[in-house]
């Protein structure tokens, strides 16, 4: 019969293993918010907010957007280098829409804002790319 | 006598013969403007031009909005960037206005039997998702973004 230490290093390299890809592949939650005024057909104001969840979020992951991270771990910075196309991908989630406009003795001002709601997203850091998926 | 109340009985048939043509003709008549008149009345023609949302077909609504940049860019590319992001707010602003509708609200103030205040403000507010950026074009200024979104049935069955 095999003795208990003989599978000690096995094991422990087995845990060693899940450890490090379990570090490596780690995703992580962020709660991102997006908006921009648009003022007379000229954007007039854009604010991105992105934190990390301090609690757990509930939901599957939908359809996910991979970033070049240039070996960056920020997810702010990671964002910015790619905004146009993290633009382009959240109107397609989906976008609130707020339009006044007024027109007073035929002078006429509009304001229109678009939000993405509060929304918790999965993000998986690789070495070299973020994957990032809202959470639905 | 006999040839007599004959002649007259086939004249009589005649005669009715006749009266019955001319009403199948006036009807005849009758009849071809009113079709007409159906075929085009606005009131029949509607219907087939506007779209219904039914659960064999889907409706696509297609819009352009338009942007422009503001004064203070630093490069082409800035302003580009920055006008676009103001067209696809119009279009979104015009997807919402048909699919939701626009609440309007007016107001005149008169005085001395004259308008010294007229407002009218007009209000949009709607979700709008699954929406395309099908082609953008940027000339003199300018962003034109054309977007589209498919409406289907499920989604309002939910």
């Amino acid at each position: 019969m095999r003795s208990r230490d003989g599978n000690y290093s096995f094991s422990l390299s087995v845990c060693t293993l899940i450890l490090f890809y379990s570090t490596l592949l780690s995703a992580d939650e962020y709660l991102i918010s997006y908006r921009y005024t648009v003022k007379d057909a000229t954007l007039y104001s854009e604010t991105l907010h992105v934190s990390k969840a301090m609690k757990k979020c509930s939901g599957i992951p939908q359809k996910e957007l991979v970033l070049d991270t240039n070996e960056q771990d920020d997810l702010k910075k990671i964002i910015s280098d790619n905004a146009e196309r993290f633009i382009a991908y959240i109107h397609n989630l989906a976008m609130h829409v707020k339009h006044n406009e007024t027109t007073i003795n035929s002078k006429n001002t509009f304001t229109t804002i678009l939000t993405l709601q509060t929304t918790c997203f999965k993000v998986d850091f690789n070495e070299n790319f973020a994957r990032i998926a809202p959470l639905k | 006598m006999k040839y007599s109340i004959f002649l007259s009985l086939l004249l009589s048939t005649s005669a009715l013969m006749a009266v019955e043509t001319i009403r199948d003709g006036n009807t005849q008549v009758m009849s071809e403007p009113t079709q007409k008149v159906i075929v085009d009345s606005p009131s029949v023609a509607c219907p087939e031009t506007e779209q219904l949302l039914t659960e064999e077909k889907n409706i696509r609504i297609s819009v352009t909005g338009q942007g422009v940049a503001p004064m203070n860019t630093t490069s082409p590319a800035q302003a580009y960037a920055l006008a676009k992001r103001a067209a696809i707010a119009d279009a979104y602003r015009m997807i919402a206005e048909k699919v939701k509708g626009v609440r309007v609200e007016g107001q005149d103030s008169i005085q001395n039997m004259m308008v010294k205040r007229s407002s009218i403000s007009t209000s949009v507010n709607a979700m709008v998702r699954n929406a395309n950026v099908v082609e953008t074009t940027f000339k003199e200024g300018l962003c034109e973004v054309e977007m589209e979104i498919t409406l289907s049935h499920s989604q309002f069955a939910r």
